[in-house]
């Protein structure tokens, strides 16, 4: 209970705060006599006419709501009260499954009623704390009773403002700190993933009025879940489609496809098959006898990395026993008009390189004489 | 002497990075083969030490910015000398898994009217598995960096391919 006091004392301050800001004389009694008339309604779950009080509060309170994140967005307190709150119905959303529906959302309003009494009644010391404690059941409660009159079904938090203000913060200083974005978000519909239903059912079944009302501060679209867990879930999401989208063009051929789980497919399969490629040229690579040296080897790295170069090395395997023939003047004669220039120093040679392998041939020592003839002259057949 | 300089690529290119590596090692390679080489066995091994020095090649390449080569590059210093591969017979078990699990899921997905995100966890759990086994060191990663190692793998998996078959082409034209 000691925990408890000191959330209400920081929920008085922060009362006393929404009305310094707020500067509606009628807030204050609004606060103070509209949570009687909340907590008969709990009872009922009727109230639509609650819930109209608390737009206009809201709405009133619009700008001043911005300032109250600001305020509240560090105060470790509010986290602390929306665990504390959900606590009281987490028992029972947490069986709701995940896809939520109307009937669904009266459950849980229901479940958070029997919560919010629980704890209205035991927080009987402080009129203000108790009404600001109240607030953030109640307040989900009147937030699903505008749910359930009207057949709006995806939800957004920011519907009443003071009361949900604060327990929204608990939610949205964490939410907050980790990206301000659901309204840039697109609206994906309703959000529900598996280890997230109970919060995102409370959550996303409080709804509608977002787009009634013109709020500065950042929240989610209409439709959305605003649960500082599924906006996480909401951003690295959208990285991941983004990093899909740069493997789409990556990988030849997935411009068609839309989906995830087919292009994850195609990913694999060009992953699978680079991968084998890789084998089979390895092998072709071990069945081929090489012939080369170091030098040959440089020259090579040149050619490889020239991606236009056409020449084709004719280094002869004389020695080969395996006997790859790979050389033929036919070749050679063709590549030889590719040359641009030689070296005067050296005969034509019968292999065509680009000029500037000639000279690193020429820099390396590659002098003719007994390098080269294990070369080219006696490779060609 | 004509300065006949033709357009160089970026020297400190990944390709050029892997193909002067590979060379060097392939070299090496080929220096030390006997001159029976034409037993199967003999070319077998020879065809794994290749792959192996592709493979280090490419990781040595990208050093240690990547998961992947770094989980490669690890995997290759502690693989014993006599493992077999059994990736082909992996490979289409894997795929055929993957189509009965992409069948169950489509029926599943119909059925039930959950969300696109559930929908996606679950597509993701069962083929981003898949793709962690393909991509080295990608068992511990979460779905957006293996992706991000995904798209650098195919890079240097296709820069190896090309300087590869280069290679090949030039051996036997």
């Amino acid at each position: 209970m000691a925990s408890e006091n000191d959330d209400m004392g920081l929920e008085m301050s922060s009362i006393t705060m929404l009305n310094k800001y707020s500067n509606i004389s009628e807030s204050d009694p609004f606060f103070s006599s509209g949570w009687d008339p909340i907590v008969s309604q709990s009872e009922s779950l009727g109230g639509s006419s609650m819930a109209s009080h608390y737009h206009l509060v809201m709405e009133n309170q619009g700008i001043s709501g911005t300032s109250h994140v600001s305020q509240y967005q560090s105060n470790p307190s509010f986290v602390e009260l929306v665990p504390k709150l959900t606590g009281f119905d987490g028992g029972n959303l947490s069986q709701i499954p995940g896809p939520f529906s109307l009937p669904q959302c009266n459950q849980i309003a229901n479940s958070n009623e029997r919560g919010s009494k629980n704890s209205l009644r035991s927080l009987d010391e402080h009129r203000i704390s108790e009404t600001l404690v109240g607030t953030s059941p109640n307040g989900k409660i009147r937030k699903r009773s505008p749910e359930s009159d009207s057949p709006l079904r995806s939800c957004k938090n920011g519907d009443e403002e003071p009361g949900m203000d604060l327990s929204s913060e608990g939610c949205d200083g964490p939410r907050e700190q980790a990206g301000k974005k659901p309204k840039t978000e697109q609206n994906s519909g309703a959000n529900s993933r598996g280890k997230q239903a109970a919060k995102q059912d409370k959550d996303s079944s409080q709804s509608g009025e977002a787009p009634k009302e013109n709020y500065i501060h950042v929240r989610a679209r209409r439709g959305q879940a605003t649960n500082s867990h599924s906006l996480a879930e909401r951003l690295r999401r959208e990285k991941i489609s983004e990093r899909m989208r740069l493997l789409q063009e990556l990988v030849p051929g997935c411009n068609k496809i839309t989906g995830k789980a087919v292009m994850l497919d195609e990913i694999i399969n060009y992953v699978q098959s680079l991968q084998q490629q890789v084998e089979f040229l390895s092998m072709k690579l071990a069945t081929v006898n090489p012939e080369l040296n170091l030098d040959l080897d440089r020259i090579l790295s040149k050619d490889i990395l020239h991606p236009q170069s056409a020449a084709v090395l004719g280094f002869g395997p004389g020695t080969n026993p395996s006997g790859s023939h790979t050389f033929s003047p036919s070749t050679f004669t063709g590549t030889i008009s590719g040359f641009p220039n030689t070296n005067p120093g050296f005969p034509p040679l019968p292999q065509t390189v680009l000029e500037n392998e000639v000279q690193n041939l020429f820099q390396m020592g590659f002098y003719p004489g007994s390098t080269m003839d294990g070369f080219g002259l006696d490779g060609i057949h | 002497m004509n300065k006949y300089n033709p357009p160089r690529m970026n020297p400190s290119s990944l390709r050029s990075r892997f193909a002067t590596r590979f060379l060097r090692t392939l070299s090496k390679i080929n220096a030390q083969k006997p001159t029976s080489s034409s037993s199967p066995t003999e070319i077998f091994r020879r065809y794994r030490r290749i792959k192996a020095a592709a493979d280090k090649s490419m990781a040595y390449s990208v050093r240690s910015r990547r998961t992947w080569s770094r989980a490669m590059l690890w995997k290759l210093r502690t693989r014993p000398c006599g493992r077999r591969s059994v990736k082909t017979s992996t490979i289409i078990k894997s795929r055929e898994a993957r189509k009965t699990r992409h069948e169950k899921q489509n029926k599943n997905t119909t059925t039930t009217t959950t969300t696109t995100t559930g929908e996606d966890g679950v597509v993701f759990g069962v083929e981003a598995d898949e793709l962690r086994e393909l991509v080295p060191g990608g068992e511990a990663m979460d779905l957006y960096n293996l992706l991000d190692e995904t798209a650098h793998y195919i890079k240097c998996l296709t820069t190896q391919v090309q300087v590869m078959k280069k290679i090949a082409d030039f051996y036997s034209p």
